[in-house]
């Protein structure tokens, strides 16, 4: 094996141990079922292996790893129309258990859980990536930087779509 | 800083709901693997395919050329002028249209758009050159009748069932198939326009 394909091998597993649980976050914005999500998390993996010889540092590596998993979550969409999942048929399967006691406390923890992911699939393509790097910690600038906004604009639209997740959350009055 | 606590609590509640589970990130790095070689090896075999079928369409061109004819110069001519004028077409439709993953999303989705009506463009033209490709075969045996007739007349059945073939295949291949795929790539096209629309903030929320 070549040096540099080792050294691209090396790096790529580096960023799938960093950043390897964001990407499982992301996809499931865009996917509910628990093997397509797999599938789709291999396939945005796959797409950051293909450009990883390309990279050359113009971004950061987080905002490399979030464009390319948002670009493949969106040609996902497209590929697995109707993409929103009513309520009851989000999998409960592949949460973590919470060990700790109070199972009322749990179920209803379950119960939110379910709701917000819910109500982040319903939005438009568009306000949900918002949310899902608003969630995901990102400052403005990186948002503006993955999305290719502006910062400004970024401000104006996640308050939008802050306001579309409260409504679909029935948290406005 | 009710905001904030709105925010935390989406935050732990998004984290908790959404992390991979356990066993799926054990085995992560190692279906990543399988997928990469499978790719590569995909992406070899095409390229060699690739390959094989253009020199294949040249020997199959040349062996014509040397049918002492009319006919066997004609179609040798045609294949490599078919060949060589649809791959340029195709790289001229296609040109700054591939995916650029890396870009940011926005840019991502306008090129998708380029991408999508370049593919539309590409089928109306691939249209128009299977039908020129029929009209040139048409006067091929037209000029060429009196070799051919012949050969109708020696093999009359063989010759009826080439034509009921080919008459068969117009409406399957160039109507439905093309059909099909131009309802798909526009319905694409509009999903797109419907994205890049949200992203311009033109959506009515």
């Amino acid at each position: 094996m070549s040096e540099g394909r080792h050294d691209l091998e090396e790096q790529f597993d580096r960023i799938l141990s960093e950043h390897g649980a964001a990407v499982s976050r992301l996809a499931f914005s865009y996917e509910t079922v628990a093997s397509v999500r797999e599938e789709l998390v291999q396939d945005i993996a796959l797409a950051i292996w293909q450009a990883l010889a390309h990279f050359r540092g113009e971004c950061s590596e987080r905002t490399f790893v979030y464009r390319i998993a948002h670009n493949r979550g969106l040609s996902h969409v497209w590929k697995r129309r109707p993409p929103h999942q009513p309520l009851e048929e989000i999998e409960e399967s592949d949460q973590p258990i919470d060990p700790r006691p109070h199972p009322e406390e749990q179920v209803a923890q379950a119960d939110r859980r379910t709701r917000l992911m819910s109500a982040i699939q319903s939005l438009p393509v568009a306000h949900r990536q918002m949310i899902v790097l608003m969630l995901e910690g990102l400052s403005h600038a990186q948002m503006a930087e993955v999305l290719g906004i502006t910062e400004n604009n970024v401000a104006v639209r996640l308050n939008r779509a802050r306001n579309m997740l409260k409504d679909a959350l029935g948290e406005r009055p | 800083m009710i905001e904030d606590r709105e925010l935390d609590a989406w935050r732990e509640q998004w984290s908790s709901a959404a992390d991979p589970s356990a066993d799926f990130q054990r085995n992560f790095q190692r279906k990543v693997q399988q997928r990469i070689k499978r790719e590569d090896r995909r992406f070899a075999l095409g390229n060699v395919l690739s390959v094989i079928a253009f020199v294949g369409i040249l020997i199959f061109a040349l062996y014509m050329r040397h049918q002492s004819s009319w006919m066997g110069t004609g179609w040798a001519t045609s294949i490599c002028v078919l060949v060589f004028v649809s791959a340029g077409i195709r790289i001229w439709v296609l040109r700054r249209t591939w995916s650029p993953e890396t870009q940011s999303t926005r840019a991502f989705v306008e090129l998708w758009y380029k991408r999508v009506a370049a593919r539309i463009l590409l089928l109306r033209i691939s249209t128009y050159l299977s039908i020129g490709w029929l009209i040139f075969c048409a006067a091929l045996i037209a000029v060429n009748w009196s070799i051919i007739g012949q050969d109708v007349r020696a093999h009359p059945k063989a010759w009826v069932a080439l034509l009921v073939t080919c008459v068969l295949m117009q409406p399957a291949v160039l109507w439905y198939g093309a059909a099909w795929l131009r309802r798909r790539k526009l319905a694409e096209l509009n999903e797109v326009k419907k994205i890049l629309d949200e992203m311009s903030g033109n959506s009515a929320p």
